[in-house]
């Protein structure tokens, strides 16, 4: 079996995979747990929507680290929460263009990984550089030449990019090789059971990495009907044939935020970040307890919400109202059928 | 800008910081934000002298108008009221195409020319500290016309030359941006929480502009791990009025995120 790195710019290989991929429209949809146990393999690289702590799927992400799945290769463009995964015995090297939570500092189960030698980073990018070789993928071109990292220690530090003259200026520029992933995992705000994906906010890579990963698992906070989808296909980021699964995943971002419908569990993510994984035996602790002793997002949701002394649908009100309040996008005017269309009694059965 | 001085107001060194920085952005301009420090300077420009001001994030989000301080560059509120979102490579793209006029980027360590790393404390291969990495700053110093640089002033955070650059400013000094093939000025001004720095034209070398209140350029000087060019003309840097700290911690950041 080859490396992830070497399937990674291998745009043949990728096309092998695509060719062979069922063009049906057959219904999709199954729980995460099944998607993740078929679609994730030991040694995979791994791709995600949206912005890390922005339409990240987190749920995914815990799925994968219940499963106890091994040898990942992250590509973190950007990386937050699933930088920890080295320490739970689930990755062993990975790209790197940012990993961290911005103004709320460092990661620290990537730094100790990264400090001891025992997380490999494979290369350094930009995110400027990375999402162009995840565009020329998309585009279908082998390579991009772009003005980024030039100069810079981070030509140095990635053996996969190079730099050139431009054949008509003859001026330096950068080369990105188009960059193909074993498996993207995106998460939506709303999926058709053949998984068409629509989102609010920015798509951020999502139209890139879909056409670019080999096997795509969609994640959405609500399944629709394709005729809803095809009524306005302005906002779909990922169309059906690429995806491989659907599952509905209220909450899927949690505790990141979903544009227009939850903010960011700020609470929780800078009490993880600054106190559980402070230290090795915190993280491990913390794995145990919240993903290992949880069997769903809804059960971790409602661990969270109990530490805090809540009903869980308290909880997750209180992070809607934080959307409307301080972050609402105009969902209500975007969406077909107005408004958010989240349901409480869902979550509080589900939750429960 | 409003004339009273805030003589009598207390302040913090990073309430300095977000006031000074601010003023640098002139309405009209657009402003490719990074995370942190700039995330407030960039809000307080735009509430204060530059209602205009055209704010880019790397997430895809142009020209919000955002109510507080986003907590993240994809933070909903960088499209809030947006007219248009992009996706990350056409911002970048955009940038490369000219609609960047300045870059606002933060960072751990800053060299004499402007270089700035986001990556590694010490050895790359045997790293002290493992740091974040570019995100798109090394994008935004690559493109944008113009750079400002903000962060806190240590000998350490100043050395002579980076551990590792990240981000390009003027690489090993005159001429080198131009032959790496980098678009763009390079690194324009430098906020600290002791003063604003700028570059000398000749030999792209960090040079004091102004010193904060209560600093002298000695003081600057201790906390730089190199020689900075100390012109004549230095002054001290004007304090925040009264209007400035009522807008940052009243509109800018009312949860106080980031200025504490």
């Amino acid at each position: 079996m080859s490396h992830a790195n070497d399937r990674l710019f291998d745009h043949q290989q990728a096309r092998e995979h695509k060719l062979k991929k069922s063009r049906m429209k057959t219904d999709k949809r199954m729980p995460l747990s099944d998607a993740i146990a078929e679609f994730v393999e030991d040694g995979d690289s791994l791709i995600e929507s949206g912005f890390a702590y922005v339409r990240g799927p987190m749920a995914a992400y815990w799925e994968i680290g219940r499963q106890k799945k091994k040898d990942l290769v992250g590509i973190f463009t950007p990386g937050g929460m699933n930088s920890a995964w080295h320490e739970f015995g689930g990755m062993e090297g990975c790209h790197v263009a940012y990993v961290g939570v911005e103004m709320r500092g460092l990661i620290s189960p990537f730094r100790r990984g990264v400090e001891a030698g025992t997380l490999k980073i494979y290369a350094e990018w930009s995110h400027g550089g990375l999402a162009l070789g995840l565009r020329a993928a998309e585009q279908g071109v082998n390579y991009l030449a772009c003005k980024s990292m030039l100069g810079t220690d981070i030509m140095k530090t990635n053996p996969y990019i190079k730099e050139a003259q431009d054949p008509w200026t003859g001026e330096p520029v950068c080369l990105v090789p188009a960059v193909y992933p074993d498996l993207a995992i995106i998460h939506v705000h709303h999926a058709d059971m053949y998984g068409n994906g629509r989102i609010w906010g920015p798509a951020v890579n999502d139209t890139a990495i879909a056409a670019a990963a080999r096997k795509v698992i969609v994640t959405c906070e609500r399944i629709v009907d394709t005729a809803d989808i095809r009524a306005n296909p302005y906002q779909v980021v990922v169309p059906h044939y690429v995806v491989d699964a659907v599952c509905e995943v209220p909450l899927g971002a949690w505790p990141g935020e979903m544009p227009g419908m939850y903010y960011f569990d700020r609470r929780l993510q800078e009490r993880i970040v600054r106190v559980d994984w402070k230290t090795a035996e915190g993280t491990k602790a913390w794995y145990e307890e919240y993903i290992l002793g949880t069997k769903d997002q809804f059960e971790m949701l409602s661990l969270a919400a109990e530490e805090e002394g809540m009903h869980p649908l308290q909880y997750v009100k209180e992070l809607e109202n934080l959307a409307c309040d301080s972050a609402f996008c105009g969902l209500g005017s975007w969406g077909v059928g107005g408004g958010r269309d989240w349901k409480y009694e869902e979550v509080a059965k589900r939750a429960i | 800008m409003n004339d009273v001085q805030a003589s009598e107001i207390q302040y913090t060194p990073r309430e300095l910081l977000a006031c000074v920085a601010s003023r640098l952005i002139e309405d009209g301009e657009s402003v490719f934000v990074g995370t942190g420090l700039p995330l407030v300077g960039a809000l307080m420009a735009q509430k204060m002298q530059a209602p205009n001001m055209m704010a880019i994030y790397e997430c895809g989000a142009v020209d919000p108008e955002p109510r507080v301080l986003p907590w993240s560059v994809a933070c909903s509120w960088t499209y809030h009221k947006a007219p248009i979102i992009l996706s990350m490579s056409s911002v970048f793209g955009h940038s490369r195409a000219g609609y960047s006029d300045v870059g606002f980027l933060g960072g751990a360590q800053i060299d004499m020319y402007g270089n700035i790393n986001a990556t590694v404390i010490g050895d790359y291969d045997h790293p002290k500290v493992r740091l974040t990495g570019s995100g798109g700053a090394n994008d935004i110093a690559s493109l944008c016309q113009k750079v400002i640089f903000m962060g806190l002033h240590l000998p350490e955070r100043f050395p002579e030359r980076v551990d590792y650059i990240t981000t390009p400013g003027f690489l090993d000094g005159p001429g080198a941006r131009e032959r790496a093939g980098l678009l763009g000025g390079g690194p324009w001004r430098v906020i600290s929480h002791l003063g604003v720095m700028g570059f000398d034209e000749k030999t792209c070398r960090m040079k004091v502009i102004s010193y904060h209140p209560g600093v002298t350029p000695e003081l600057v000087q201790q906390f730089t791990g190199f020689e900075l060019i100390v012109p004549g003309d230095v002054a001290e840097t004007p304090k925040p009025t009264v209007e400035e700290l009522r807008v940052l911690r009243e509109e800018v950041d009312p949860n106080q995120l980031f200025v504490f």
